[in-house]
């Protein structure tokens, strides 16, 4: 027994962070609609704000202060009112971008403002962390854990009194269950969420600041994994129960302690205890109801917004904007090769020259891509070259994202996994077993496939925010179990991956290289138009527009899942593989869970909704670090700014700014032209402007 | 209205269905049959288990109890996916359409399901696309229901009387033998609900497809349907001719009390 209390003891603390966490998470969700994933990065600016503060000379009590009670609420009002109020009735993906690109990007930003992370162990809140200051039984108790666990007392307290006793704490209550009943009694729901928003910020500083002496230093990092743990313990309590979510916290900071306590030292070990959160939301998610099952008025649903409708539709834009029409279909043959939004009559296609002038940006895509090519294999210097290297492979991992999110609304936190996976599978049976790279390449890639396979069987029954969550805790899973294992990941040291070779010719030199991945870059973008075209496509559309509906079709939508799950993580494990070949090594810091949200992130801002959005994501995303090396080392934080500022205006363009730019270039060359064709002709056969995508203008609008 | 045809083969027998969520019985012990080519009225006040009897005979929820014997096989287990193989469509009270796909694409997608699962192979040798067999079923079902003029559309774009229409004909395509039909008045004016009596008639005329159909709307049910059963509070008061049914003391003061 008290061998049991000395391995929970410790837990405490951890425990508390964990629920103030829960209770933030939930407080807001249900509040304001929004799963706030900044929510970790707001604790973080609490932490270093504190931390600075002491650094510079400041009493504790005072940073504290302004640390949670102006910092926390001043980042999180803004936040409110920069974005979360405009994408409260948004899709998923909508609402999960920029929540996640901030989470990346706002930690960078206060380091940027601050200067640098002060070096000194963040001291605790009161007293001595060091020192004991008491026994409990034979267990001692250092000020550590009575600051923390004193600090979340008197805050659970004021919680408990804030929502029994006060108007506003039960008007929050209301809002909290019913957002829509509570406006139609005649309660301003906007200010209580600003309320509850506020209030949730406190607790994501106070949890920053309280857990920050946990740690030898700030590290952002920990604050992404607190939020995992805050997420577990919101999912504990499905969303919905503020007291379940306290519970759970608290009960996953002890379960941890405990279970380090118990489970023999090792990898497994090791890595089973920060895991805990994945099978914790395994188990729980899918007891989450849904908002329809919680919300009484969740039948009368307001129309969705033009933001929705506009990310609805790897095809709805498609099929209007292609413009082929089902009268005129008089049963041409199937062989619209090169028309990415394929004529669902199957009609012969336009001849290719003709596309060409009727899409001009089609054209400038081409003729940017052949420069590129012809560039790379010219002029361009070794480290850019290097670069645009880079860029082919990160455009594979960002292509098997196009085909799970954009294509079938399944949206994956751990596509970093899979890529990872596969340059590992690559690099090891090359090193260890002597394979050609390139087999291992396909190794990899199917290997991935198998993962992908094991991800999507038990998230199956998720969908949404509920599978961004799983898949982000399998990630972190793998990065603590699978990744640290020798004949995987290898830990710190991690896996060395010669360069390929194809009998005589080989690829080691820059050049060769880029034209291999080019190759295999081409490749993975065919196998996703043609999925994409085919009758899977078709379904996956189905689907995503309403799975009850989809299987009383007689689509068979666990194996359809399954099978594009797989498809997908064989995608980005191929990636991953030609990235590690690229590199020469690889370690599993380079594809950890960060890695796959900001992936995630900057597809989506890119454009998500096709093969184009996909590579132009993979340069700018390449050049643009590339770039910033070239600059002074004060603008490091450069990329995380420009990254957060896109995340943010994400909202207004979800389809992404491909689309946009392409939309408003299509608009102003047609312009161009029936104004030049109208000056030549008088009045004579114009053909009538063909407008730029729907997506584009549905965005535009916004 | 079809005289009954009371010599056709039990297409579906329903025995003993069960279902309970909690403590609360949606379904107490229903039992029914619908023969061949017959249409079947459910009707029955809110909540009285008649969309729960949907999703049992359809596959979304799997009853506690009872069995559903379908073309002579036993489907009260299978999976959705197979039951609508084996030809039973099913429309749904609150719209469930492919939000972004058009109308065409709605019944495409429909009738590539029911003849294979994912053809991932031929996908990527480019022979994913409809045949031409598939692509003259759709245009036959757009023509029978009079959608060829939306039929490339996006659904959002439709008013709710056609966007039932595309629900109809979505389970229409592979040639079912069952359709289930979900209040498919709900939201429709007078003279949209007219059309649709005259469609069904049209539809079962043509293709034979036994009908049940849960609905609000007497005027529909006396249109369409040859034999009516009542239920109530999960369980089945009557069951019978229609008119009879109708005149029963026991289903007006039950049911119709209101109304009368």
């Amino acid at each position: 027994m008290s061998q049991l209390l000395s391995f929970a003891l410790p837990g405490v603390p951890y425990g508390c962070v964990f629920a103030l966490m829960a209770v933030g998470l939930v407080l807001t969700y249900k509040a304001s609609g929004v799963f706030n994933l900044a929510f970790g990065a707001q604790a973080f600016v609490s932490a270093l704000t504190y931390v600075s503060l002491i650094d510079g000379g400041w009493p504790r009590w005072a940073a504290a202060v302004i640390a949670v009670l102006v910092i926390g609420p001043v980042v999180g009002i803004l936040l409110d009112r920069l974005l979360f109020r405009r994408i409260r009735t948004a899709s998923p993906l909508v609402t999960l971008v920029p929540s996640l690109g901030l989470l990346v990007a706002l930690p960078q930003v206060a380091i940027m403002v601050v200067g640098s992370i002060p070096v000194i162990p963040p001291p605790a809140l009161v007293g001595n962390a060091q020192r004991v200051y008491l026994h409990l039984g034979s267990v001692p108790v250092s000020g550590l854990e009575l600051s923390v666990t004193g600090a979340t007392l008197v805050v659970v307290a004021g919680l408990v009194a804030l929502f029994r006793f006060t108007p506003v704490g039960l008007e929050m209550r209301a809002v909290v269950e019913s957002p829509r009943l509570t406006e139609l009694a005649g309660i301003d729901s906007s200010r209580i969420g600003l309320a509850a928003w506020i209030l949730s910020s406190v607790l994501a500083g106070l949890a920053g600041v309280l857990l920050a002496p946990l740690y030898a230093q700030v590290d952002p990092q920990n604050f992404t994994v607190l939020l995992v743990w805050g997420i577990a313990g919101a999912v504990i309590g499905r969303f919905t129960s503020l007291p379940l979510a306290l519970v759970g916290g608290l009960a996953l900071g002890i379960g941890q302690q405990i279970l380090a306590g118990y489970l023999p030292p090792g990898v497994v070990a090791n890595g089973l205890r920060p895991s805990l959160p994945f099978f914790v939301l395994l188990i729980f998610l899918p007891l989450v109801g849904t908002s329809r099952a919680t919300d009484p008025l969740a039948g009368c649903d307001p129309p969705t917004s033009a933001v929705e409708r506009a990310v609805s539709g790897y095809r709805s834009g498609a099929t209007a904007a292609a413009g082929g029409s089902w009268e005129s279909l008089a049963g041409g043959a199937v062989t619209s090769v090169g028309v990415w939004h394929r004529r669902l009559d199957g009609a012969a296609p336009t001849p290719l020259a003709d596309r060409f002038t009727r899409r001009p940006t089609a054209t400038l895509a081409l003729v940017v891509g052949v420069v590129a090519v012809i560039s790379a294999l010219t002029w361009v210097p070794p480290d850019w070259l290097f670069t645009m290297n880079q860029a082919l492979a990160v455009s594979i991992i960002f292509l098997s994202l196009t085909l799970l999110t954009g294509m079938s609304g399944l949206i994956s936190l751990c596509q970093a996994t899979f890529a990872g996976l596969g340059g590992f599978v690559a690099g090891q049976l090359a090193v260890h077993f002597g394979l050609p790279v390139m087999i291992g390449v396909i190794a990899g890639g199917l290997l991935a496939a198998l993962l992908g396979v094991v991800v999507a069987i038990p998230t199956l029954r998720l969908a949404g925010l509920s599978l961004a969550l799983a898949t982000l805790a399998f990630a972190l899973l793998a990065d603590n179990i699978l990744f640290p294992v020798s004949w995987v990941g290898n830990g710190a040291g991690g896996v060395t991956v010669p360069r390929p070779s194809a009998g005589p010719i080989s690829f080691a030199a820059a050049k060769p290289f880029f034209l291999l991945s080019l190759v295999v870059l081409g490749g993975a973008a065919l196998v996703v138009k043609l999925v994409g075209d085919g009758t899977m496509g078709r379904y996956l559309a189905a689907v995503r527009g309403s799975e009850l509906a989809s299987s009383s079709v007689g689509i068979d939508v666990t194996r359809l899942r399954v099978l594009v799950f797989a498809i997908s993580a064989g995608l980005a494990g191929v990636g991953g593989a030609m990235s590690g070949s690229l590199e020469g090594s690889l370690s599993p810091d380079a594809y950890g869970y960060q890695v796959s949200i900001v992936l995630l992130a900057v597809v989506a801002i890119v454009g998500i909704g096709s093969i184009s959005g996909a590579i132009v994501a993979g340069v700018v995303y390449e050049v643009l670090q590339q770039a910033v090396t070239t600059l002074p080392a004060r603008f490091a934080g450069l990329v995380a700014v420009l990254f957060g500022l896109a995340a943010l205006s994400y909202t207004r363009h979800p389809e992404g700014f491909l689309d946009v730019l392409g939309g408003r270039a299509e608009r102003v060359i047609e312009r161009a032209r029936n104004r030049r064709a109208t000056a030549r002709q008088g009045s004579g056969s114009v053909p009538p402007p063909t407008g730029g995508p729907v997506v584009a203008q549905a965005g535009g609008m916004s | 209205m079809t005289a009954p045809n009371l010599t056709a083969p039990n297409l579906m027998v329903v025995t003993d269905l069960t279902k309970r969520f909690g403590g609360l019985v949606a379904l107490d012990a229903v039992s029914l049959q619908v023969r061949a080519g017959e249409a079947v009225g459910v009707i029955g006040p809110n909540g009285a288990g008649k969309s729960t009897l949907f999703n049992c005979l359809s596959g979304l929820e799997s009853p506690d109890a009872g069995t559903v014997i379908f073309c002579g096989r036993r489907i009260d287990r299978m999976a959705a996916w197979r039951r609508s193989r084996l030809g039973i469509g099913r429309t749904f009270q609150r719209l469930e359409l492919f939000e972004g796909m058009t109308v065409a694409d709605h019944l495409l997608v429909a009738e590539q399901a029911h003849t294979g699962t994912v053809r991932i192979w031929r996908d990527l040798l480019h022979r994913g696309g409809p045949s031409p067999a598939e692509l003259d079923h759709v245009r036959q079902v757009l023509g029978l229901l009079g959608l060829d003029d939306v039929a490339d559309q996006p659904v959002a774009t439709l008013d709710l009387g056609r966007a039932r229409l595309v629900e109809l004909g979505r389970a229409l395509m592979g040639a079912p033998r069952l359709l289930l039909l979900d209040e498919p008045s709900s939201g429709l004016d007078v003279a949209d609900t007219r059309r649709l009596a005259e469609t069904l008639a049209d539809v079962r005329q043509r293709s034979g497809v036994a009908v049940v159909l849960v609905e609000h709307d007497l005027d529909l049910i006396h249109a369409v349907v040859d034999h009516l059963v009542v239920l109530d509070l999960g369980r089945v008061l009557a069951d019978g001719p229609t008119v009879e049914v109708l005149a029963d003391p026991e289903v007006r003061r039950a049911y119709l009390g209101a109304l009368a």
